[in-house]
């Protein structure tokens, strides 16, 4: 081989090494959320007592998220829970399932509305209108000696 | 003779640190070069450019201050605002700039379109710019996520649930993007870097080399629109042509630097006037995932947010990947695909239909946003009554009734109110009173309202009807 395309191949190799040497650790650590930060199988946590929740009557209530490493932020979260029955409790999260706005329940029609493209559930959680494709998303629920409690992985991580 | 040898040495000298500097070869190739004439509307790259520049040196101002810890950024941001000297004038121009950047950016898109500005020699020019297009597109969302208030929020939780529609890897997406598995600190801090340094280092880098081509390739030219160019080497002696000529070329310096910068001073004083008078994008609450919120993307993208709201549910999560990819493919290919020798608005009939109707389409979307009439919305105060009318007591129970149950949530009477459903005293027939009750406790399947059976007492349900059927009457809007 020639002096000339030795030394052309040995600065490409060069360049490749040191691309390799930076790019690889800074990319890991760029996104290593994907794989490190998964949340865990699940996380239950209790968001009151039956009595807190008259048949049939729709609530707003906050839980509060399991701190993060990086501070306070966001910890508080409004869901929306009922209780069909005795024996059942719902609770949904207030993310459109279109692209995660804001729902809203209205009293007086008993649907829930989402402020940014006319998404529309009812009380069920079934779509009304809108771009929504699938229902509301529901926590799973337990309720355990008259206390309802609620797996907070349950909805996509985005909800 | 000494003096005559005097001034020789200072212009040698001059001409010396010039050249140490290597500013004489950038002044005799690009700034002293001929170049076709140039006409005004080809100030917008020139304004993008300084744009840009005016992005970068407000933005980095900002971040004298700005914190991008989620606990701090908000009140950071309203001490740019509110107390910091001149800071509302240095957010005002940072956010106005955005906007209309995002403008000049489809304008400059589009007269490409027009005049065929992707074609040869011009490939790698467009091919360039198709990057620092979605780059500038995302600074412009990106930005105002570090605001951190209730609408920065949600507008990220919008981005995120859009790449979670993405097949396979969604999840995968949300989390790098969010940073961890709620939404949080790490999120706007993942925001800010992207923001503050992942995109300006590319989108300035690409600038240069999009800069460079232009100066290499040159920018379309009348010449080229009046008869079809085929070759790369065709296109360079009719570059070449026009520039030299008296009639058709001009000098770089000053004629198209004057023409140019003209162009982009005068886009720049309506982002600095509106900057003055209107100020900054509004701060709302601070950001939380507990209150009602009513949220809203920034007015450069309701055209966009309007096109989803008329999406059918089949359609959306399908569209959320697919359109900007398929844009992302489409530009991309753009110039492989139409190779065709005409250039210019009248010899592309295709492309000039093409553009009218992208143009009419985002202001009409943009419009219909402003009203937003799919969204309904709890409103607690009972429709109005027209002048004149009077009601009988059953139906003005009725009306009162008619908030109290929501109806007003979506149904508008005489024009005024929510327009998810019908107006009422609009109706394509007017219903009886049978029609009515029948309705109401059930509507016809797929209609989006609920049924009211089971959860209306008879006696309200009768003031309902009474008044719906005396609303059939008001006056139409």
């Amino acid at each position: 081989m020639e002096r000339r395309s030795v030394l052309k191949w040995a600065v490409r190799g060069i360049g490749l090494a040191t691309a390799a040497m930076v790019g690889f650790p800074t990319l890991i650590a760029g996104f290593a959320p994907v794989w490190q930060r998964r949340p865990g199988k699940e996380s239950w946590q209790a968001i009151g007592t039956v009595d807190d929740f008259p048949l049939g009557e729709m609530r707003k209530i906050v839980v509060t998220l399991p701190e993060e490493p990086w501070g306070a932020a966001l910890r508080e979260k409004a869901v929306y829970a009922w209780r069909p029955s005795e024996q059942e409790a719902i609770v949904y999260s207030r993310s459109c399932t279109d692209l995660g706005c804001p729902l809203t329940f209205d009293p007086g029609s008993q649907c829930f509305f989402c402020p940014c493209h006319g998404g529309i559930f009812d009380k069920n959680g079934e779509r009304l209108a809108g771009p929504p494709r699938r229902p509301m998303y529901r926590f799973a629920t337990r309720i355990v000696n008259g206390e309802i409690r609620i797996d907070l992985h349950s909805v996509p991580l985005m909800a | 003779m000494a003096s005559a040898n005097g001034i020789k040495n200072k212009v040698g000298r001059k001409e010396k640190i010039t050249e140490r500097f290597g500013y004489a070869a950038f002044r005799d190739k690009v700034l002293r070069r001929r170049v076709p004439k140039t006409s005004w509307y080809q100030g917008d790259g020139s304004t993008l450019t300084i744009l840009l520049v005016i992005q970068v040196v407000t933005g980095i101002t900002m971040t004298l201050y700005y914190t991008n810890a989620a606990d701090h950024a908000y009140d950071s941001v309203r001490y740019i605002t509110d107390q910091l000297a001149m800071g509302r004038l240095v957010r005002g121009i940072h956010y106005w700039t955005a906007g209309i950047m995002v403008v000049m950016l489809f304008s400059h898109v589009f007269r490409h379109l027009l005049l065929g500005g992707y074609k040869v020699p011009r490939q790698g020019t467009w091919t360039i710019g198709v990057f620092q297009f979605f780059l500038v597109l995302t600074m412009s969302f990106t930005g105002y996520v570090l605001r951190w208030d209730e609408r920065a929020v949600y507008a990220a939780r919008v981005v995120l649930n859009m790449f979670h529609k993405v097949p396979v890897i969604g999840d995968e997406l949300v989390l790098l993007i969010q940073g961890g598995p709620q939404l949080g600190s790490l999120t706007l801090t993942r925001f800010f870097s992207v923001h503050v340094w992942v995109v300006p280092v590319l989108l300035l880098s690409l600038v240069a080399i999009h800069l460079y081509l232009v100066v290499l390739h040159g920018v379309t030219s009348r010449a080229e629109r009046e008869q079809p160019v085929a070759t790369a080497e065709e296109h360079k002696a009719m570059y070449r042509k026009a520039a030299l000529s008296e009639e058709q070329g001009e000098w770089f310096q000053p004629h198209t630097m004057f023409m140019t910068g003209l162009v982009a001073f005068a886009v720049f004083s309506i982002a600095f006037i509106l900057a003055l008078t209107i100020g900054p994008g509004e701060l709302y609450p601070e950001g939380n995932l507990v209150g009602s919120s009513v949220p809203r993307e920034e007015w450069w993208f309701w055209w966009y947010s309007a096109l989803i709201a008329q999406l059918p549910p089949a359609v959306a999560p399908v569209f959320y990947v697919a359109f900007p990819v398929l844009l992302f493919v489409a530009m991309l290919l753009l110039p492989l695909l139409d190779r065709g020798p005409n250039r210019g608005a009248r010899r592309r009939p295709f492309w000039t239909v093409f553009v009218l109707v992208c143009v009419i389409g985002l202001l009409w979307l943009t419009d219909m946003r402003t009203r937003s009439s799919w969204t309904g919305w709890p409103d607690p105060d009972p429709p109005s009554v027209p002048h004149g009318v009077v009601l009988s007591e059953k139906s003005a129970q009725g009306r009162l009734l008619f908030a109290r149950y929501g109806c007003n949530s979506c149904h508008a009477v005489s024009g005024e109110g929510r327009r998810v459903g019908p107006d009422l005293a609009d109706l394509e027939r007017r219903l009886s009173l049978a029609e009515l009750h029948g309705f109401i406790l059930a509507p016809p399947e797929k209609t989006a309202m609920p049924a009211y059976r089971g959860r209306i007492t008879e006696t309200d349900l009768e003031r309902i009807v009474e008044f719906v059927l005396v609303a059939q009457t008001f006056p139409r809007e």
